[in-house]
């Protein structure tokens, strides 16, 4: 089977774009992946958690294309929540592993400040249970606080500890051009920061941004980093019923397979972006990977040595819901060639996008 | 949240009004929400309601709460383990939350959940409050 390359990307800057439509933003992107790449793409795949329910728009795929001019070509939209953009990753990587096409270009887009900051809580929760969490009034948010509060109890950590991510994200995003907040904060900040759902604060959410981000892959070109693996996994243990509330299962069963699949060990990333939609949820990314021990993530980042979210992660660069995953790829790549990032010491990057709180997760290994 | 439907909560309501859950019959597997296949394989389940003491494995309280909720913030969220075993995850009411303690025993009680102004629909369902 040919081998996938990340040939062309492009990156919106994250933040408030109440300017553009959310096909506009879309179509922006992809028309300078596309140029970057310099190929004509045979399909393109849309990753959006949201267009329906902020922008009351489907078919969105058709409606980027016509932005840009483009007839015919096969346009895929890939819905799975805030793990939209990873899923879309996995399946044009399963669509080129198959030569069913040559060049798939994936696109991730979502525009939650079109909507009211309480309509936004609605929205973003329907990634939980509609019947037995949401109606409930159970959000992400309040899911995420139940395993921060487990996780620190059950490894002996103060809120302080926590924090520390929140510190290490924001000195992280000031050396994004793409984050949404790009300013280094104190720990003073964090720590008095709003509380939103105990122990979580306002410091431990990553604030949800308008954004766009397209790749081009192909499988008849070698110029770019390649895509060793894609894994995805879902998880279907309601949250009431979880074994462990500080393990990410999806994520764990995705990592598995794509660092099996791609020959490398946790010791080999020389840079991980994932998916801290929540803070805690990042520190237990960084345990699932392998990055650090059970327990250990935390001490990990007071040691300052882990090259995690070089972008600034969800907490700096911004949760841009369904496109997070499509940023982190680029993010990755780039990273990995020294483009618009600081150059990273290794040869290695891996992506990790999930939707909702350990609901899916997409592992991606990425290879200079 | 818009509720424009009204089969949506009519159907729920045997698990919102009495915790009915789906118990295999060949393996004893309960599992609440109801599933139509047990992880051993069996599609033979049957309905059984859950008893209603239990005890609170952890719990939340949350003050960024969705546009429903507004009105009743803080919420206080909790994972309750019933009796039998099986966990729920639900607001927990009429409790102070400096009191609350993994292990603190609740019981399920039926309250309203949701008042909809607009379309003036009120929707019940279940909650956990502490007991003496
Ligand atoms: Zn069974």
């Amino acid at each position: 089977m040919k081998d996938v390359y990340i040939v062309g990307a492009a990156l919106h800057p994250v933040g408030r774009h109440y300017g553009k439509n959310i096909d506009d933003m879309a179509a922006e992107v992809l028309e300078k992946a596309i140029g970057d790449a310099g190929v004509d793409v045979d399909a393109v795949l849309v990753a959006s958690s949201t267009a329906e329910l902020a922008e009351r728009q489907q078919l969105l795929g058709s409606y980027i294309l016509e932005s840009l001019g483009l007839n015919k070509t096969p346009a895929f939209r890939v819905e799975n929540g805030d793990g939209s953009g990873g899923a879309a990753i996995s399946m044009a990587y399963g669509l080129l592993k198959s030569e069913e096409y040559n060049c798939v270009a994936v696109v991730g887009v979502d525009k939650p400040n079109d909507v009211l900051s309480n309509q936004q809580q609605d929205i973003y929760a329907a990634v939980v249970d509609t019947y037995f969490e949401r109606y409930f009034g159970v959000t992400p948010l309040s899911q995420a606080a139940l395993m921060a509060k487990m996780y620190l109890k059950k490894y002996e950590y103060r809120y302080e500890d926590l924090a520390q991510w929140a510190l290490l994200m924001h000195n992280n995003g000031v050396g994004n051009p793409y984050a949404y907040l790009r300013r280094q904060v104190k720990l003073e900040d964090a720590v008095n920061s709003e509380l939103v759902s105990e122990p979580l604060r306002l410091y431990d959410i990553g604030p949800l941004a308008d954004g766009a981000a397209a790749a081009v892959l192909c499988n008849n070109r070698k110029d770019g980093p390649r895509l060793l693996s894609v894994s995805a996994s879902t998880n279907s243990t309601p949250f009431n019923a979880r074994e462990d509330y500080d393990v990410l299962y999806s994520l764990r069963d995705a990592s598995q397979l794509a660092f099996k699949k791609a020959k490398i060990t946790p010791r080999d990333i020389a840079t991980a972006e994932v998916h801290d939609s929540f803070s805690i949820l990042g520190v237990l990314a960084v345990e699932g990977l392998g990055m650090a021990q059970k327990g250990g993530a935390l001490a990990a980042v007071k040691d300052g040595a882990l090259p995690v979210n070089l972008s600034g992660g969800l907490k700096s660069r911004g949760n841009v819901l369904g496109a997070t995953g499509v940023y982190q790829l680029v993010e990755v790549a780039w990273q990995l060639l020294g483009r618009e990032f600081k150059r990273v010491d290794g040869s290695y990057g891996v992506i990790h996008s999930m939707g909702g709180v350990d609901r899916f997760s997409t592992v991606a290994v990425v290879a200079l | 949240m818009k509720h424009e439907s009204v089969p949506i909560y009519w159907r729920n309501i045997p698990q919102y009004y009495r915790l009915v859950a789906k118990r295999c019959k060949k393996c004893g597997a309960t599992y609440f929400p109801p599933v139509v296949r047990c992880r051993c394989g069996s599609l033979e389940l049957e309905n059984v309601e859950l008893p209603r003491e239990g005890k609170l494995v952890e719990f939340t309280v949350l003050y960024q709460v969705g546009t429903d909720f507004l009105k009743q913030k803080p919420l206080i969220i909790g994972i309750v383990e019933l009796a039998n075993g099986v966990r729920v995850t639900g607001q927990i009411i009429d409790a102070q939350p400096n009191k609350l303690t993994p292990g603190t025993k609740v019981e399920t009680v039926f309250r309203r959940v949701v008042v909809d102004g607009k379309h003036g629909l009120v929707m019940y369902g279940y909650k956990f409050r502490p007991v003496e």
